[in-house]
């Protein structure tokens, strides 16, 4: 069983919490073998073309591109939720694996501990 | 056996699908409102969580418990997903 | 069974701190392990020194400070999100030339790692958002 999944479910840079989630799961692949979920509103850092600078916040989402080099190999997204916000694969980031709700419950199901952010 | 808790009534929307049958479900602090709404799963509430709001006896077929109830439902779960 | 702790809501804006309180001492009570209580995002607010409530209302970090004390507890603050919101040691105080530190006693301010590390070594982590 794989040790800690994380479940990212806030959107980026209206508060520092999704960058402070970003920093546990860098933290975490130090450490154990991890996975990430974005649910909900969490697809939104998924977004590419993000440029949050002008504002003053850190582009943290660059990190995203670098989750492989850190041994987290299992990035996956809620496919309800890009539908939800007209998404597809071009507009994302990095690319993603795509899950059903079944899909999600495994998920949650396959891992010894889930962090949620 | 997943638990889950859920503290706000927002929180629902995140968790929703992700409550697998079998599963259990734990309203606390304001998620106890969500006791007054139809609900896609059965749910226990923190009884003093409902009491803070006059709830105790507006909450239906939930279930209140107590943190002591809450430790021994942490106990007999693979593990906790916690949704706000 | 080990239990972590994490508190992510700040005292007063949230419930986080009264719920994981609670639940504290109720697994005390039923004999478990406290593993670490991990201070996190707004969290960290509930180690500054410096809460002054009203005395008719709770003093939430007294409330930890006194459950720490007696149970033995180990509290800790992520030093990242209190940089960021002004919970600073005395190290970090002179590390970055400020007037005064206002940790409150019986939390310690150390790194994410120890979230991690509680994480994989505690039975169940027990998450209270804001």
């Amino acid at each position: 069983m794989s040790d800690i999944l994380f479940v990212f479910s806030q959107p980026p840079h209206g508060r520092i919490n999704a960058q402070e989630g970003f920093d546990a799961l860098l933290m975490g692949s130090a450490f154990a073998e991890c996975a990430v979920l974005f649910i909900g509103e969490g697809v939104l850092q998924l977004v590419n073309h993000q440029q949050p600078e002008a504002q003053g916040f850190k582009n943290y989402t660059l990190g995203f591109s670098a989750l492989k080099d850190y041994g987290v190999s299992r990035i996956a997204c809620s496919q309800s939720a890009l539908n939800h916000y007209g998404l597809v694969e071009d507009d994302l980031i990095i690319p993603v694996e795509t899950l059903d709700a079944d899909c999600q419950r495994q998920w949650l199901s396959d891992f010894k501990k889930v962090l949620t952010f | 056996m997943i638990l889950h808790t859920i503290n706000k009534t927002s929180a629902l929307a995140k968790c929703r699908e992700l409550v697998a049958t079998g599963d259990q479900v734990v309203l606390l602090e304001d998620g106890v409102n969500l006791g007054l709404e139809p609900l896609p799963f059965d749910v226990y509430a923190i009884a003093g969580d409902a009491q803070a709001r006059g709830l105790a006896a507006k909450l239906g077929e939930t279930k209140l418990i107590s943190y002591v109830d809450l430790v021994k439902m942490t106990a007999a779960a693979d593990k906790v997903c916690a949704w706000f | 069974m080990k239990i972590l702790i994490n508190v992510y809501g700040a005292p007063y804006s949230s419930s986080a701190c009264v719920s994981a309180l609670n639940y504290a001492e109720a697994a005390i009570d039923s004999g478990h392990e406290i593993l670490r209580v991990f201070f996190y995002h707004d969290g960290v607010y509930a180690a500054n020194a410096l809460a002054s409530p009203p005395q008719d209302e709770m003093n939430l970090t007294l409330r930890w400070q006194k459950l720490a004390l007696d149970h033995n507890l180990d509290m800790v603050a992520c030093i990242a999100s209190c940089l960021r919101r002004g919970i600073v040691d005395k190290t970090e105080a002179e590390r970055y030339g400020k007037s005064a530190h206002n940790i409150s006693d019986g939390f310690q301010i150390s790194g994410l790692g120890q979230m991690i590390d509680a994480t994989i070594n505690a039975d169940r982590v027990m998450t209270f958002g804001d």
